[in-house]
């Protein structure tokens, strides 16, 4: 059994006790006597730890649960609300390299990724709707969009419009529920038609975020009950939403045809603003 | 070999399939028995769905990777297009995932979307457009995790095909070179 072991090994039929015992003792043999150890051919590059897991014997390291990527342009998925896409920074960039840890967020807590989603939408909203002079190039930024922010906002501003008109209150909802969901779909397919480059999801989320500067004007609008208040108060939410949303849209479509992108976008933010100020 | 009782096999996280249960009742049950409740269309609209989408986070998030140990997400990489990724739990954990725990996960997911569609024809029939707006919305987020556990469960299998190819190629290939070595 432990003879030289230095140039031949004694043909043995394998299974995967034996060949880790084999290695063992060759290790032994290599840390007492000194001279090269001739590995058999059969594990070449991959010593395998001598621990005693059944699936030892084979030389592919463990397999990463590393994700694949079919890409799809279009899913039949989500409209108004969210799928939240979870790992992002620098979880995605170490599954990009395709061989990475073992999955921490298949095996993470459920706190982690709640903290994760929120830390999500909060920096998309910064990223979209406060004046930052950081930003890199508006088509490259909200990339890891998010549909919870968006679907909030719409609800949050459709529940404000309802609780501010005193008939019809349930009409109310609806109609602005409907309204941005479909126009946010709308103006995104506008945009595509247009030849613009820009991924759905996307200019959902980004449309969606735009809707936070109206949305304070709500609130705002419900609690003073003054129409000329309400008035400059919904303009300027509304400079403000439209001043967001500008960088994104343009940057996606072919600068000639700026104009026709944005138009229906200003035209759904007026609107909404109109809805506001009427509301009473 | 006694075969006559066969092992039964518990829940192995029954939190997990709770809640996986329960967002989904509480969103249909609600949605049935809200003239019970509310009168108000907006508070009906606002609680279910939001209950649908706490559903929708839940099982993508948590009990499809607890029961199934799969998770699919969307990614916008460099070049500004849309990749679809899918994560599985490699082999060994996969081949450990209880029974019962994935059953109740799809058939679940699947039961939740046929409901849908009833109340949505039933809503049509009725011509009432706005509890079709309440339906469309659960219903999209229902489809949309099916897709995506669909998708992924296909993957995994792929990967779990390629592996066990490249496994048995390599060991081919490694008894051939020993075999040959030994000439």
């Amino acid at each position: 059994m432990s003879n030289s072991h230095s140039d031949t090994i004694p043909l043995r039929p394998s299974n995967s006790q034996s060949d880790i015992d084999e290695i063992r003792s060759l290790i032994d043999d290599s840390v007492h006597s000194g001279p090269a150890v001739v590995l058999p051919a059969r594990h070449p590059a991959t010593t395998p730890p001598p621990s005693s897991s059944p699936f030892i014997s084979s030389n592919i390291p463990p397999p990463p649960p590393v994700s694949s990527s079919s890409s799809l342009q279009k899913l039949q998925s989500v409209p108004a609300a969210p799928p939240p896409p979870p790992p992002v920074g620098n979880s995605s960039s170490i599954v990009a390299n395709g061989f990475g840890p073992p999955p921490n967020t298949l095996t993470e807590p459920v706190l982690d990724t709640v903290k994760r989603d929120l830390w999500r939408i909060v920096s998309n909203l910064k990223l979209v709707v406060f004046p930052n002079p950081f930003r890199e190039d508006p088509g490259k930024a909200l990339r890891d969009w998010d549909l919870w922010g968006p679907f909030f906002f719409i609800v949050f501003l459709g529940v404000a419009l309802s609780w501010s008109a005193s008939v019809k209150k349930s009409q109310v909802f609806a109609v602005a529920f409907a309204l941005l969901a479909a126009g946010a779909v709308i103006l995104t397919l506008n945009v595509l038609l247009l030849g613009g480059h820009i991924i759905f999801f996307q200019s959902l989320s980004l449309l969606g975020y735009c809707l936070f500067p109206l949305d304070v004007g709500a609130l705002i609008c419900m609690l003073k009950d003054n129409v000329v208040a309400k008035v400059i108060i919904v303009c300027l939410a509304l400079a403000w939403s439209s001043w967001a949303a500008y960088p994104f849209m343009s940057s996606a479509v072919n600068p000639n045809r700026k104009a026709l992108a944005l138009y229906p976008v200003l035209l759904m933010y007026l609107s909404v603003g109109f809805l506001i100020i009427a509301i009473d | 070999m006694d075969l006559s009782q066969p092992v039964e096999e518990n829940y192995a996280n029954p939190k997990t399939c709770f809640f996986h249960v329960l967002f989904k009742a509480s969103a249909l049950a609600f949605y049935m028995l809200s003239t019970l409740f509310a009168d108000s269309f907006v508070i009906i609209f606002v609680i279910t769905v939001v209950l649908a989408a706490l559903d929708f986070w839940v099982v993508k998030n948590v009990s499809g990777r607890i029961l199934v140990g799969l998770r699919w997400w969307n990614e916008i990489n460099e070049q500004g297009e849309s990749i679809w990724r899918f994560e599985c739990l490699d082999h060994e954990s996969l081949a450990r995932i209880n029974q019962k725990d994935s059953w109740l996960f799809w058939w679940t997911l699947y039961l939740n979307a046929v409901a849908w569609t009833i109340f949505g024809i039933f809503s049509l029939v009725r011509l009432e457009v706005d509890y079709l707006l309440v339906v469309g919305v659960c219903l999209s987020l229902a489809i949309a995790n099916i897709i995506g556990f669909t998708k992924c469960r296909k993957d995994a299998k792929n990967k779990i095909q390629a592996f066990a190819s490249r496994t048995i190629a390599s060991r081919f290939s490694s008894t051939l070179q020993s075999a040959f070595s030994l000439v």
